[in-house]
């Protein structure tokens, strides 16, 4: 090649490589450099309560999902166990790790639904953003496995999801992913239906006599929870409802019966699980400051 | 200007005689028109993907409740078929023509053209089909699937971006071979810039397709891919363009480039200024602020090398306006000019810190995008299909009607859709900052998206007349003069 290409050539890759240096390798030396990302086992170190709260609501699709899910248990299973019960000593382990696969899968379906399009996940100091949203983040807070690739996003259709996390109830977001305009009215966000699953749940009407003070509806039938594969599978589960009934409540029996149903599915789960984290973590060293 | 019996022959209608007996020798035509096909295909149904996620706005959608038909995955196809399928198909396309006239020498090979065309057809459906799975990745204007899952190496799909690699190396292959061979000689800034462009294609998307996904995070990761989206649009899509409106613009207009001197500082102003302003895609956050203060200088830099490439143009259209009449490439050409200055004269402003408050998140984002991605990129490469296509095909065009109507529909929707989604964005800004609540912005906003997908409906309607007209064009033998697209037919 002719000295004259070579210069241009060379000049050309040289552009590149000082635009490179410049705004891709400098910003990350002078930010996440100095501190090491945080892994998912640092994320999922403390599970939240909320989390927790999942599994006794959806404990079927929750089962599904999350192999550990035998050993995790609640609050409500920890009451029944002894003190020394070893299974106690194992609870909160598999609850990590049922964390850390529910917000590694929770963040990938956030990316394949392709929410990052119209949420943004970065508060700005100005136009009082942080009174909208809640406190600005620094680099460190981002510097972490979930934050890759970034899903700052660069548009608000909807509002930011930077402090989303324990904003709104787990029951909100499964009732606003079905259909997000009945939940807030006027909300163009597209409806999530396949992140429901159709099966059996076993149902009971309340006690006619006690509806004036108990105020909900006598003629409406309210779930337990678990939406079940099979009839099969509903009707065991109603059975052992029925017999661990207190004898006080026995005439409960009489108005369960099991109907089709529609819940959330495994998937959203995760998916909730992740927007309930957003913004919940904070880097070690950074709390130790504050 | 139909008439086919011009006075002539006079030098330019010589010129043209030899110009085309030249391509006959040198191109081969039917690569161009098949990268043409394509583009048009990805055209239409970009644009018909763009169409409908504009009816989610209004809570029109068709497709509610069918997931791989969900609105996020077809807003990806919208973004990712116009850039990769449309832009990229038309500049190879408009490559295979204009690489050998400017190097007096043909292409690599045609087999190997035969090669490109299917590979980059396929990544093309894969990355669609991709994307409807739900395998598109989180970069924007990068979402082709890298085929892993996010952060690991567990592949679950086609791994489309290292594809593209290997297919943007076969395009440097085919393209440098003739442009290295002719180097000895004194080289055309088309060349420049088509050359570079293809070097910076390739470690561009290197860059955006590895760091962001595999090893930066955070604010660092960010950094990243604010440079591959913008080092995409200035170092691949912006060099392309302006190379082949520096080959087009002089040979329909018969006349020389005003300054050599002018052109060869505005191509290395754009190589040194363009890369520098990645950072300023987020602006206000956590990445530090010398460097965002650096990608806000270069940007209002970068107005002046544009300023520099448009004045050039317009002054070798000196003496020549009547063109703009006349000739409706050139008309396109211009077009794309005066809203290219426009753009970045927004760019100068909206890139500043007080500006980005307000318009940042903004629905002024996406009226800016489509203005360059649009009124200009895809105006020129219309353009360049409007003036070769008949020459490819060897037929007259089946309606010049149709073509104006296309014209008259593309820029007025256009041109509509921008000031509606400024205006969209300035309220959004202002009242975000007032602390209105969210859900009262989304009903103020309702008015202006109405307006956009009306002005998306016209834009749409323009295309679908293009492609018919191209269609019976072919169809249709009826042997074309190009005497009668010349500018200048009595000045000869």
């Amino acid at each position: 090649m002719d000295r004259f290409g070579s210069v241009i050539l060379v000049a050309g890759l040289a552009c590149f490589a000082f635009a490179f240096l410049l705004s891709g390798l400098y910003p990350y030396m002078i930010t996440d450099h100095a501190v090491p990302a945080a892994t998912i086992e640092d994320l999922a170190s403390y599970v939240p309560a909320d989390f927790k709260a999942l599994k006794d609501a959806y404990p079927v699709s929750f089962a599904q999902r999350f192999s550990q899910a035998e050993a995790a248990l609640t609050p409500r299973e920890l009451v029944s166990l002894d003190a020394s019960d070893p299974r106690r000593g194992q609870s909160e382990a598999a609850w990590q790790a049922a964390y850390a696969e529910a917000l590694i899968q929770g963040r990938n379906l956030y990316i394949s639904e392709v929410c990052w399009h119209c949420h943004s996940q970065y508060v700005r100091p100005v136009a009082n953003e942080s009174l909208r949203f809640g406190p600005v983040l620094t680099s460190d807070h981002d510097n972490n496995v979930l934050q890759q690739p970034v899903l700052w996003g660069t548009r608000r259709v909807g509002p930011d999801l930077t402090h989303e996390g324990r904003l709104r109830s787990n029951d909100w977001h499964v009732a606003h992913f079905f259909n997000p305009a009945e939940v807030t009215p006027g909300s163009i966000m597209p409806r999530y239906t396949w992140f429901y699953r159709e099966g059996w749940q076993v149902m009971r009407r309340i006690d006619p006599g006690k509806a004036d003070r108990t105020g909900l509806d006598p003629e409406r039938a309210y779930g337990y929870p678990g939406v079940w594969e099979t009839k099969a599978e509903a009707e065991a589960a109603m059975a052992q409802i029925k017999a661990s009934l207190p004898s006080t409540l026995a005439g409960e029996a009489e108005r369960m019966f099991v109907a089709e149903a529609e819940g959330p599915s495994s998937d959203l789960l995760s998916l909730i699980a992740y927007v309930q984290w957003l913004g919940t973590w904070t880097p070690p060293h950074l709390e130790q400051a504050q | 200007m139909t008439s086919t019996t011009l006075p002539l022959p006079g030098d330019d209608a010589h010129e043209e005689a030899h110009a085309e007996a030249s391509a006959a020798v040198l191109v081969c035509k039917p690569l161009v028109k098949w990268h043409f096909t394509f583009a048009m295909f990805f055209m239409l149904t970009s644009m018909t993907a763009g169409f409908l996620v504009s009816l989610q706005f209004l809570d029109l959608y068709p497709f509610q409740g069918i997931r791989w038909l969900q609105y996020g995955r077809v807003r990806l196809m919208h973004t990712n078929e116009i850039a990769y399928g449309f832009l990229v198909n038309a500049f190879i396309g408009a490559l295979y023509y204009a690489v050998p006239r400017l190097t007096g020498r043909r292409v690599a090979s045609h087999g190997l053209g035969w090669i490109i065309l299917v590979v980059w057809q396929f990544l093309m459906f894969a990355t669609s089909i991709g994307q409807m799975l739900g395998f598109g990745q989180a970069v924007e204007w990068g979402e082709t699937p890298t085929g892993f899952l996010p952060g690991t190496f567990h592949l679950v799909y086609i791994p489309v971006d290292f594809l593209i690699e290997f297919g943007a190396v076969l395009l440097a292959i085919q393209f440098l071979t003739p442009i290295a061979k002719a180097m000895h000689s004194k080289m055309y800034v088309s060349l420049w810039y088509i050359s570079a462009g293809i070097v910076w294609l390739i470690l561009t998307y290197v860059m955006g397709n590895t760091l962001p996904e595999w090893t930066l995070n955070g604010s660092s990761g960010a950094a990243t891919a604010g440079l591959f989206i913008h080092d995409l649009v200035g170092l691949f899509v912006t060099p392309m363009g302006w190379g082949l409106m520096y080959f087009f613009v002089p040979i329909i207009l018969r006349a020389p480039i005003w300054s050599h001197a002018l052109s060869v500082i505005g191509f290395w102003a754009l190589a040194f200024f363009y890369p520098l302003n990645g950072v300023h895609h987020f602006l206000l956050s956590s990445i530090p602020m010398s460097v965002q203060y650096g990608a806000v200088i270069s940007t209002m830099a970068v107005e002046i090398v544009v300023t520099t490439v448009v004045v050039n143009f317009f002054a070798t259209m000196w003496g020549k306006g009547h063109a703009l009449r006349t000739n409706l490439p050139i008309r396109w050409f211009y077009t794309g000019m005066v809203f290219y200055f426009i753009t970045c004269l927004q760019c100068f402003f909206h890139t500043t810190l007080s500006v980005q408050e307000i318009i940042h998140f903004t629905d002024w984002v996406p009226g800016h995008a489509h203005l360059v991605m649009l009124g200009v990129f895809a105006f020129w490469c219309i353009g360049i299909i409007t003036w070769l296509w008949p020459r490819l095909t060897g037929n007259d065009w089946y309606s010049r009607r149709l073509n104006h109507w296309q014209y008259w529909l593309t820029m007025i929707g256009l041109f509509i859709m921008f000031v509606d989604l400024l205006a969209a964005g300035l309220m959004h800004g202002f009242m975000a900052k007032s602390l209105v609540p969210w859900m009262d912005i989304v009903r103020a906003l309702r008015p202006y998206w109405e307006v956009r997908t009306f002005a998306g409906g016209m834009i749409l309607l323009g295309q679908i007349l293009f492609v018919w007209n191209l269609f019976q064009t072919t169809r249709h033998s009826k042997p074309y003069d190009y005497r009668v697209d010349l500018v200048d037919p009595e000045a000869a």
